[in-house]
């Protein structure tokens, strides 16, 4: 017996998880919920990634986002006062032209996305660590370096920007 | 595996334009970057989806989620250091009554 089906009702759960959070996000009064939201959809992101066969980046993706990322976003909301709002007061001003201009982009963009129809192939056995890291030690060992010194540059910028002086 | 990769990168594009929704249209600064993170998150399915497609062999798709891992860890730093930032010279995270420099 196949249990192809499976695949196809975790990808169905996953898809309603990541568009209904994203939605959730997007329009959610309670800055609090629209973080935990983003939590829950990063989540169901790491699982298309397990589907897709790429689990260290599934991994990756729980350790970053769900656990640094949102901490980090949630201590910016419980360092900002949220004061809840009525919707007049919600939305920025240029709502309308904005919402004009992404449809017909998110349409355009869409109907590319359905002409891809060749089936997706995860790695067969093994998992994809070693390749994974064959190529970041090899091939990217330089933009790997790069990148660590753009964390050290982004750690130092963040600290100076939020600092005190002293004689405040 | 019986999903194409079409599905993958139509739900990447809808993330992905949830995101953009999210980046014009809300006013809280903070709720801004959650956007942002929303549209890096689904560059990095369509990365994988495509990486993942009949006749590739190797990771680097893998290898480039892994470099936004780290250009997003950095950037959320940096953007929630420079609201808090913003915050304390005036208080407000409304991006529209952040106008000092509006021409």
């Amino acid at each position: 017996m196949s249990y192809d089906f499976l695949e196809t009702i975790l990808f169905a759960l996953l898809t309603i998880g990541i568009v209904g959070g994203a939605v959730g996000v997007v329009f959610l009064n309670r800055i609090t919920g629209a973080a935990l939201l983003m939590a829950f959809t990063f989540l169901c992101n790491a699982g298309m990634f397990v589907l897709l066969g790429a689990e260290t980046i599934a991994a990756f993706q729980v350790l970053i986002y769900v656990g640094a990322i949102t901490v980090l976003i949630l201590y910016g909301v419980m360092f900002t006062p949220q004061q809840h709002r009525p919707y007049a007061l919600f939305f920025q001003k240029q709502t309308p032209w904005a919402a004009l201009f992404v449809a017909p982009i998110a349409i355009f963009v869409a109907l590319f996305a359905f002409s891809f129809r060749d089936s997706a192939h995860p790695t067969p056995r093994g998992g994809d660590l070693v390749p994974l890291a064959t190529s970041v030690f090899k091939d990217f060992a330089f933009p790997f370096e790069v990148a660590s010194v753009l964390l050290l540059a982004a750690m130092i910028g963040a600290i100076v920007l939020v600092k005190r002086d002293e004689d405040e | 595996m019986t999903i194409p990769v079409g599905a993958f990168i139509a739900v990447s594009s809808i993330l992905f334009f949830l995101g953009v929704t999210g980046v014009l249209v809300r006013r809280n600064a903070v709720v801004i970057l959650m956007c942002v993170e929303l549209m890096l998150n689904a560059a990095n399915l369509a990365l994988v989806a495509f990486s993942r497609r009949a006749g590739s062999v190797d990771e680097r798709g893998s290898v480039f989620v892994v470099f936004v891992f780290v250009i997003a860890a950095a950037e959320v730093a940096v953007g929630l250091a420079i609201v808090l930032a913003a915050y304390r010279n005036r208080p407000t995270v409304d991006v529209d009554e952040v106008h000092a420099m509006k021409g």
